[in-house]
């Protein structure tokens, strides 16, 4: 054989030697244990340590929120429990909101400011992970954000389901924040207890409220009926009310320079006074009060003791922030709605409500309510 | 004319009938044989039910007899799937939110592992409008890539049906990527999920453009494919995938389809489900009930 040939061939062999040896060598030895990929990659994927948690992570700090949610209406078996025999689990768990993974906890980013305060001092060593660590990414910092995580599964949509409670935002709310009247962990429940903070003292109150009783009688009736009474009604809605005139988003000759003159302290203790007395029924007209009574259904939904679903006393609002009707001057339930028709008053729901009202519609609600107890 | 012309004449007369068709009736007899062992062979897989895709005897021998080293798991005895029931979404989009969370997929609107998507029929169309969260519309109606969250577009038209579909990685039985993937960084594993070994993964793609569904995804920063496993660290310690914890409706169920009473087993049983381009042969572990036509 030529001499250049054998040369050949002892080179292809080295390089077949070395070619199949390195193969050997770097092949790892699981690689077609199980097919053409290495064996222990399964054991690797599946060690990876779970971020999301699990409600049931939250219960040991987070007793009286838990507590509320197991509760509500966002943790439900199903609907019917089970369709077609499968159980469906129901309602978003604690990390839908609280932006994911408990892994990520406590942590200022993954809790709305009123939680985070609480929790701060908290630690959980055995995890350490922290999945979302993205920079810049903060949900639920603000209530205006919580707004959008309840938007997420809750605006009006084509393509929703029609079994998803669903909202119009213009209509529903307009600029109100959810959590003004829903508990995010159960929002059937309507926050009915403010914090102590925002109460007002009414023994403090009755100093200032000297000065109401001229229009408002002392004991919050007042003395000509275009005037309402303040007997009784919400003590949060009186608050909002003297605000909005102070800020002059209401307007009243008489109400503006008088509530311009009260602190923040002023305007919770007066509040306070006043919602301590108990009303009266103010009358009115019989026959146009049964007329009224049919029209009423659509005020329930809101000015009804059970509140936005259930039924209750008509007239009294199941939350503080809405007025109730029961007991208040007819003239001046009018004039109201009327302001709200020609727009010198607005609100995003009683606008567009009163435009669907007409005159006579107006004077029968009135009737109506004036018409009720307010108790 | 020379002999040996003759000779060619003969010889091209002799081949042009009789051998021709003796040749064609041996040729047809050998296919027969190749086809039927090939489809035999096809059956085998399918009737064996348990052996994963590729996987020769000996490796499904080593699979029954030791099966990877994973504490209080055995990966013969499961056979997960997952169900999704779309009259339910309300593309919410929280099961992607929590995908990225639990896998650390990267946060923007292009990189998911699964998704949603609308399909909107107009008042009169045949045809279906179909958005998802990348759709530039809803990245702007949230002001962030990193919120995912479907616009109101539709609020002043009138439209005819709509509904969501949730997409993830079908898990198929005959998986397009798995075949295509060169260096077998990506495999299917006996108890049903595809998984990527992203230390084998050289960032060629061929999986990504080999998938029919469009469910996998190429991860830039760390240069690998990614793609849905079902959350098998989960799973694999009994607890259910980060999208199926999540979504607040039950539209996602998952189970394991050995055990009958296993919500994935009920479901396909009491509902008439169906799966993504059954045409393509990829034999899907996702079941899909109340999509409609144009959904693929």
């Amino acid at each position: 054989m030529p001499k250049h040939i054998v040369r050949l061939l002892a080179l292809i062999v080295v390089v077949a030697i070395f070619a199949f040896s390195a193969k050997k060598f770097l092949t790892p030895d699981t690689f077609y244990q199980y097919g053409h990929y290495r064996g222990d990659a399964v054991a690797e994927i599946a060690s990876k340590a779970p971020k999301l948690q699990g409600s049931a992570s939250c219960e040991p700090c987070h007793k009286k929120a838990y507590a509320e949610w197991t509760d509500g209406i966002h943790r439900k078996a199903t609907r019917k429990n089970a369709i077609q025999g499968v159980v469906y689990k129901y309602g978003p768990n604690c990390e839908v909101c609280h932006t994911g993974p408990a892994g990520n906890h406590p942590s200022k980013d993954a809790m709305p400011l009123s939680v985070e305060d609480q929790v701060t001092s908290i630690t959980h060593p055995e995890i350490k992970v922290h999945p979302a660590n993205v920079p810049g990414r903060k949900l639920m910092l603000t209530p205006e954000e919580m707004k959008g995580v309840c938007l997420n599964c809750h605006e009006k949509m084509e393509a929703r389901p029609k079994e998803q409670r669903q909202i119009e935002v213009a209509s529903h709310s307009g600029e109100e924040l959810c959590t003004k009247c829903h508990n995010p962990h159960s929002p059937r429940i309507i926050y009915a207890s403010l914090p102590q903070s925002r109460r007002g003292s009414a023994q403090a109150g009755k100093i200032v409220a000297a000065v109401c009783s001229g229009c408002h009688g002392a004991a919050g009736m007042s003395v000509n009926p275009s005037w309402p009474n303040l007997a009784g009604q919400h003590a949060d809605f009186l608050v909002d009310s003297l605000k909005a005139f102070k800020s002059g988003v209401r307007k009243n000759d008489m109400m503006s320079s008088i509530a311009a003159g009260l602190n923040e302290a002023d305007i919770r203790n007066v509040a306070a006074y006043f919602s301590r007395f108990s009303c009266g029924v103010t009358g009115g007209d019989k026959a146009e009060a049964a007329l009224g009574k049919a029209k009423a259904a659509n005020c329930a939904a809101c000015h009804s003791a059970g509140g936005l679903y259930g039924s209750g006393a008509p007239g009294v609002s199941g939350i503080p922030t809405w007025p109730n009707l029961a007991g208040q001057n007819a003239e001046y339930l009018a004039s109201t709605l009327r302001s709200y028709q020609d727009g010198s008053r607005t609100h995003p729901v009683m606008t567009s409500v009163a435009k669907t009202l007409s005159d006579s519609d107006i004077d029968h609600l009135s009737a109506y309510y004036a018409s009720m107890k307010c108790k | 004319m020379t002999t040996q012309d003759r000779k060619f004449d003969q010889q091209a007369v002799a081949l042009s009938r009789r051998r021709f068709l003796g040749l064609l009736g041996k040729g047809m007899v050998c296919a027969g044989t190749l086809v039927s062992a090939n489809s035999a062979i096809g059956s085998a897989e399918v009737r064996g039910g348990k052996r994963a895709y590729q996987q020769n005897d000996a490796q499904y021998t080593e699979s029954l007899n030791n099966p990877p080293e994973i504490p209080d798991y055995n990966w013969n005895d499961h056979q997960w799937a997952m169900g999704v029931d779309t009259d339910r979404c309300i593309g919410c989009l929280r099961c992607m939110e929590a995908c990225k969370m639990e896998n650390s997929v990267q946060m923007d609107a292009f990189h998911h592992r699964t998704w949603v998507e609308r399909y909107v029929y107009l008042e009169g169309s045949n045809t279906a409008i179909v958005d998802s969260q990348a759709d530039p519309k809803n990245i702007e109606n949230t002001g962030s890539e990193t919120k995912f969250r479907f616009d109101n577009r539709y609020r002043n038209v009138k439209v005819d049906k709509a509904f969501f579909v949730p997409k993830l990685c079908n898990q198929c039985e005959h998986p397009s990527c798995v075949q295509v993937c060169p260096t077998g960084a990506t495999f299917k594993v006996k108890d049903g999920p595809v998984l990527i070994d992203t230390t084998y993964c050289i960032g060629c793609q061929y999986c990504v453009q080999a998938c029919p569904y469009g469910a996998r995804s190429f991860n830039e920063v760390r240069g690998v494919a990614e793609k849905c496993n079902w959350c098998y660290h989960r799973i694999t310690k009994g607890l259910n995938p980060a999208c199926v914890e999540v979504c607040p409706t039950g539209t996602r169920i998952f189970g394991d389809r050995n055990d009958p009473e296993s919500p994935i087993s009920l479901f396909i049983k009491n509902n008439h489900v169906q799966v993504l381009k059954p045409e393509m042969g990829n034999a899907p572990n996702v079941f899909y009930k109340g999509t409609d036509k144009e959904v693929v």
